[in-house]
């Protein structure tokens, strides 16, 4: 896991893709603290996480999974992997992991927002760590969402339109019936901001990420009998 | 040593694969060789263990690949189709990511990374981009990381596809230097890189085996004419009296009029005959000069052709046959119908 996890990480850096997503990443958080903190003349960085949640993580994500298995398959360095001593499971899990330390890397980057509004007032601390702690959950379940989805597709950009759709289409079907707020992922942030850490909402979660990455392997593990 | 037995493998409609089993042994260079399409990436994917077969087995030095699929990996070195490699990477950043891959212990990763680089030939482009270095070095960068960790079992597809002559022949010296001290199978559709590199060819088409043998044999085998090339200045064209003259010749054929008063004959005997001597001889007395003679091999090419048209025209013979025996039959019952209505009518 441990080889697979430090090349893609790599790659991410050797590639424009990893500098974009952060620069967009940090140029979100910079736009929703004007509008959410300084505006307001307010120390509450709940807002500020949740807008960049709602239109970065599910925006951005998909731009960063997109290429995780779609670019190997179309390339085909994924007999390469494939035909290594390595388990599907530890390049699922390699990949998935180098992934989450992109969104990792921004969050502690977001940490000079409140260095910033300590200057000026006090920042509860432990509403904060409980919005970031629901952060990285969101991201987790959105980065495994658009791994899954990689690893249908050779072709990245429908990789990336269908993990969007996936992400975002909860947004609008609510108005069709509550019963879709279930698969929407900003529906289980929102008590995070307010430093509640619901266990239902976490579980909900992480139980998304786990089922998402057990269906990758699976389908990567059953694709070799097929194809 | 690689056990193949009875392997089959099919999509939804075709079969790919079907019903093969072969046998290589340890420290053997071994080529499959058949038309495009025939079935021989889907077999190396299938050993690798890129793909499970449909049905049949498969034993790497014994151990079953369905079974202990990492162990069996371990043991193989395994070069693509198609070089897939990952460009944004240097050769040397790509080996000892393969080295990863491969489980080198860390400590003899470098060691090993500089060897096999050495043993390509990468030296000069080893901190180059991929994506940026030729496509004969491409290619040893993908023949590198099959080598990496030293695997007992090497498989090389295709592995000269697409190289100038030159490097083409700089990657066949490797092959042969490879097949001293590991097992390599190698798949190709140009046959004299098959006959120059492997001792044993396995020829498959439409995904059946059609034969497995020494490139020698199989020359030998589908050889049933001898030939002799003969170049000569004959103004009279006297040649034509040649057959009446030498009776064991079977035909004259003209192979090109170089016109400048030349022309190139290919005369064909039953292969136990050897006529070079006679027309020697022969042919100053009827004021034909001699030129050149020389006798015509047959090549592996169309030793192939020939393996492969003669399984085709069998199937096709055998469908006619078959159709025909079809179509009598409802004649038949055609004629008993018409009988038993005429027979219906008179009553």
């Amino acid at each position: 896991m441990w080889a697979i996890y430090k090349k893609e990480l790599k790659t991410y850096f050797l590639s424009p893709i990893g500098y974009i997503s952060i620069g967009i990443f940090m140029l979100m958080y910079s736009i929703f603290f004007y509008a959410t903190t300084i505006t307001y003349y307010s120390v509450d960085m709940g807002n500020l996480y949740y807008a960049t949640a709602r239109y970065g993580l599910l925006l951005i994500v998909p731009l960063l999974t997109m290429r995780i298995f779609s670019e190997e398959k179309r390339n085909g360095t994924e007999q390469l992997l494939l035909t290594s001593p390595k388990s599907v499971t530890s390049i699922v899990l390699g990949k998935f992991f180098a992934a989450v330390t992109i969104i990792l890397i921004t969050i502690i980057l977001s940490i000079v927002y409140a260095v910033i509004v300590s200057f000026f007032g006090t920042v509860n601390i432990p509403t904060m760590l409980a919005t970031i702690l629901g952060f990285i959950l969101v991201a987790i379940a959105a980065i495994s969402i658009g791994m899954l989805v990689s690893s249908l597709t050779e072709n990245q950009i429908v990789s990336a339109i269908i993990t969007i759709a996936i992400l975002v289409a909860p947004w609008f079907l609510i108005e069709i019936s509550d019963i879709f707020s279930a698969v929407d992922l900003m529906d289980k942030f929102m008590k995070f901001p307010y430093g509640l850490i619901s266990i239902p909402d976490v579980i909900s979660l992480v139980s998304i990420t786990i089922m998402c990455i057990l269906i990758t392997i699976i389908l990567i593990k059953r694709r070799k009998a097929i194809s | 040593m690689i056990e193949v037995k009875n392997v089959t493998k099919k999509y939804e409609s075709t079969i790919a694969v079907d019903n093969i089993s072969f046998e290589v042994k340890d420290g053997e260079v071994v080529g499959l060789l058949g038309p495009n399409g025939a079935g021989k990436s889907t077999t190396m994917n299938m050993i690798t263990g890129y793909i499970e077969p449909t049905s049949g087995q498969i034993f790497v030095n014994g151990i079953d690949i369905l079974k202990k699929p990492n162990k069996v990996k371990k043991q193989i070195g395994y070069m693509p189709e198609g070089v897939p490699l990952y460009y944004e990477l240097t050769p040397k950043e790509f080996i000892s990511y393969m080295a990863e891959l491969k489980l080198v212990k860390k400590k003899e990763r470098k060691q090993e990374v500089q060897r096999v680089i050495n043993e390509a030939g990468l030296q000069e482009v080893q901190n180059r981009l991929i994506r940026n270095i030729s496509r004969g070095y491409k290619q040893r960068v993908s023949l590198a990381g099959a080598l990496v960790g030293n695997p007992d079992v090497i498989i090389l597809d295709e592995p000269t596809v697409g190289l100038d002559p030159k490097q083409i022949t700089e990657i066949r010296e490797l092959i042969k230097k490879l097949g001293k001290n590991h097992t390599v199978i190698l798949s190709s559709h140009i046959l004299s890189e098959i006959s120059q590199i492997c001792e044993k060819v396995i020829i498959i088409n439409k995904g059946k085996l059609i034969a497995v043998d020494t490139p020698e044999n199989l020359e030998k085998a589908t050889m049933d004419n001898n030939g002799i090339l003969l170049t000569v200045e004959d103004p009279k064209n006297n040649i034509r009296n040649l057959k009446d003259q030498i009776k064991e010749i079977k035909n004259v054929e003209l192979v090109k009029d170089n016109h400048d008063g030349t022309k190139q004959y290919l005369i064909l005997s039953s292969s136990d005959v050897d006529l070079r001597k006679q027309l020697f001889n022969l042919l100053p007395k009827q004021d034909i000069v001699i030129l050149e003679l020389k006798k015509s091999e047959t090549t592996l090419e169309e030793a192939f052709i020939k393996l492969i048209d003669a399984v085709e025209v069998n199937k096709n013979y055998n469908s006619k046959e078959e159709n025909k025996a079809q179509k009598n039959e409802n004649k038949e019952k055609a004629i008993e119908q018409e009988k038993s209505n005429k027979k219906e009518e008179k009553k």
